[in-house]
């Protein structure tokens, strides 16, 4: 049985393709100007790039910040339920999730789970960027820093600095009088980095910082970002292949649920 | 009678020409008219209830009017003497603008919109002769201080704890006083016979709430909870007359008993708590409606819990009366400004039994601290009940509707 997930987000759109329990696509796009266009572009490319007729697929779900545009979608979930399906399909070696941390480019969530990985509560931050992946691109920007290199350079420091704002507009203020100063670039970067983390770990707090942490979103891809994270809580992070593509994924699942739940009923 | 307040430094009452506000907020009015109207199964008469509430004219009636916050004061009280009361906590985003002009912008935004009226002409608050301000927050207390400048005050001194035993005799003297306050500045005389005539229109006015609410509690699509709101804010946010609202809401009622459901409900049934939701603000009313659950119960303060309970007096002297207004107004309230919860969790609970709720919702305010405190305790009870409980914190602005609403999508996920 082949469903597929379709993950509209405010910065990008994520295709998963499943097949029963193997992952037979993914893709990522910037989401641009025109989600609902491009939710509908990325599906039929992601079909055609892995020779699959769209008729192959049973059922499509949307989630995401635009869920609802992707009107081909054939049910619509939030990305929180999305991302704790995702997350416990790709079985932790290190035992349960019972946290996960989605860090998404303008927003951030923390989801707490049971043991039977069923969501128990949850917290979101998508009112202000100082907390999501757009806070650091800003700053990378400001550094004259790819993102990459600016990563490179947090994971160099060997200071520690304290950045005092906490709102993401006023830090850029802040990382060019921090310049002046002469501070070092990969020290700024650094500083950067646990602005965010601290910013994430006190949402985590007030939410659940059960064992395991499950990290998952673009901003898991991060090394600098997770090495915060991790210190910040001191517990242990899991990061699974793809976090990106996660929640994409977490809805694929959702459909293919539905179709065995609805197969089951009709016994 | 001593003065409550001290006249040494007067403010004169200002104004604030807004045209472009007050657009704004008869817009907002006119977005929350149009989303009830395209609901589905309403009683026949709602435009009876809605044109009290859309009404913008609000020129003194043959009655003197009698402002007044919170749901501890008594009306009953206030018709007894000829006056007409009005409810003046204010539930429009855009007023809150106005407030903020004066008031400081982190406060609660119910403080910061009902103050900002104040500085609008023509406003129903303007329109009133006297108020009457418990001191029931921090923010009211104030308010009572800057609004007694521009028209006479009466502040009731509510008892910090719910303890009948230790503060019912004060709480008694203190409506007393209240009476007095009336006497001496509406310069009307209390009638024996209207008290005893209005106490029996709030019993019936509290029966008819009671009524709907079970049906509702059987029958949620009978009558949306939006529509349940508006009918019972009518009777007190606008001067109305008592004995037209009951005879409207018993025709409201007797529809709403017919109405049968063409399918099965799938909705989610909830449970309601929290703060305030004031007309036009029913935008969490709204999200809930959209996202496909109903909500069965609630514990507001301004919801059906406003209405709940009746006045209940042994006796028909006026003493005996005032006791029982006291005990009512001030023992029985769900408000979290009373040290010890129990009132308010234990009314909880008890919903969610009566009802069969699968869930609870907490609506909170954000900058008012009662509320956001309440929270963590709210959270513990009901988790080690194992009873899901989602909190929606946000304040009146219109712009966080979509955040929300994921919110509580997601939360109904669960069910």
């Amino acid at each position: 049985m082949i469903t597929a997930g379709i993950d509209v987000g405010s910065t990008t759109i994520k295709v998963v393709v499943l097949n029963e329990d193997k992952i037979i696509g993914q893709m990522i796009v910037p989401s641009g100007t025109l989600p609902a266009k491009t939710a509908q572009d990325t599906f039929d490319k992601c079909c055609e790039a892995n020779r699959l007729n769209k008729s192959d697929i049973e059922a499509v779900a949307a989630t995401g910040y635009g869920r609802r545009l992707a009107k081909f979608g054939d049910m619509v979930i939030t990305e929180i339920k999305a991302c704790a399906l995702g997350a416990v399909f790709t079985k932790s070696p290190y035992g349960n999730i019972g946290t996960i941390i989605d860090i998404g480019g303008q927003d951030t969530k923390v989801i707490a789970l049971n043991e039977k990985g069923d969501i128990e509560d949850f917290a979101m931050n998508d009112k202000c960027a100082a907390g999501t992946g757009r806070f650091l691109e800003m700053l990378a920007n400001k550094l004259e820093l790819s993102y990459v290199d600016f990563i490179s350079a947090a994971l160099q420091s060997k200071t520690m600095i304290h950045m005092n704002s906490t709102c993401a507009v006023f830090a850029e203020s802040e990382v060019i009088s921090l310049l002046a100063r002469n501070i070092d670039k990969s020290d700024i970067a650094a500083a950067a980095h646990n602005a965010i983390s601290d910013r994430i770990c006190s949402m985590v707090r007030r939410v659940s910082s059960k064992e395991v942490i499950c990290l998952t979103g673009g901003g898991a891809k991060n090394k600098a970002l997770a090495n915060s994270i991790e210190e910040g809580l001191n517990k242990r992070i899991y990061i699974p292949d793809n976090p990106q593509t996660i929640v994409a994924l977490g809805a694929a699942i959702a459909a293919q649920n539905k179709i065995i739940k609805g197969e089951e009923n009709a016994f | 009678m001593d003065k409550q307040f001290q006249d040494l430094y007067k403010l004169n009452q200002q104004f604030s020409e807004n045209p472009g506000n007050l657009k704004k907020q008869r817009f907002i009015e006119d977005e929350q008219i149009r989303f009830q109207t395209d609901l589905p199964y309403r009683p026949s008469n709602m435009t009876y209830f809605e044109n009290i509430m859309y009404n913008r004219d609000f020129s003194s009636g043959a009655k003197p009017r009698v402002g007044y916050f919170c749901n501890m004061i008594p009306q009953e009280l206030i018709y007894a003497f000829g006056a007409q009361p009005v409810r003046l906590d204010c539930g429009n985003a855009a007023g809150a603008l106005i407030g903020e002009e004066v008031l400081c912008g982190d406060i609660c935004p119910l403080a910061k919109s009902s103050f900002g009226a104040f500085l609008n002409k023509n406003s129903i608050a303007n329109s009133c002769d006297i108020l009457i301000l418990p001191t029931s927050c921090d923010a009211k207390r104030k308010m009572g201080e800057i609004l007694n400048d521009i028209k006479p005050v009466f502040m009731l001194n509510l008892p910090p704890e719910q303890n009948h035993e230790r503060f019912a005799r004060q709480t008694y003297l203190e409506f007393l006083r209240l009476a007095e306050f009336l006497r001496k500045n509406l310069k009307l005389k209390l009638s024996g016979r209207n008290l005893r005539k209005y106490l029996k229109l709030g019993q019936q006015r509290s029966l008819l709430v009671r009524e709907i609410q079970k049906i509702r509690t059987i029958n949620p699509r009978a009558l949306s909870m939006c529509d349940f709101f508006l009918i019972i804010q009518s009777s007190m946010f606008r001067p109305v007359d008592l004995e037209d609202w009951i005879e409207q809401t018993k025709i409201a009622c007797d529809e709403i008993k017919r109405f049968k459901p063409p399918r099965k409900s799938l909705r989610t049934k909830l449970v309601l708590t929290g703060a305030p939701i004031i007309w036009p603000n029913y935008k969490v009313l709204n999200l809930f409606e959209e996202c496909g659950a109903d909500i069965l119960a609630d514990t507001l303060c301004t919801g059906a819990q406003s209405c709940f309970d009746p006045v209940i007096s042994g006796e028909w002297t006026n003493g005996s009366i005032l006791r029982a207004l006291a005990n009512r107004y001030v023992y029985a309230s769900a408000c979290p400004c009373f040290i010890s919860q129990n009132t308010r969790i234990n009314r909880i609970l008890e919903l969610v039994d009566e009802t069969g709720a699968e869930g609870v919702v907490n609506y909170s305010l954000r900058l008012c601290q009662l509320f956001d405190i309440e929270n963590y305790r709210i959270d513990q009870v009901l988790k080690s009940k194992k009873i899901p409980y989602i909190n929606i914190r946000t304040d009146y602005s219109l712009e966080d509707r979509e955040q929300l609403r994921v919110r509580i999508e997601a939360f109904l996920e669960i069910f």
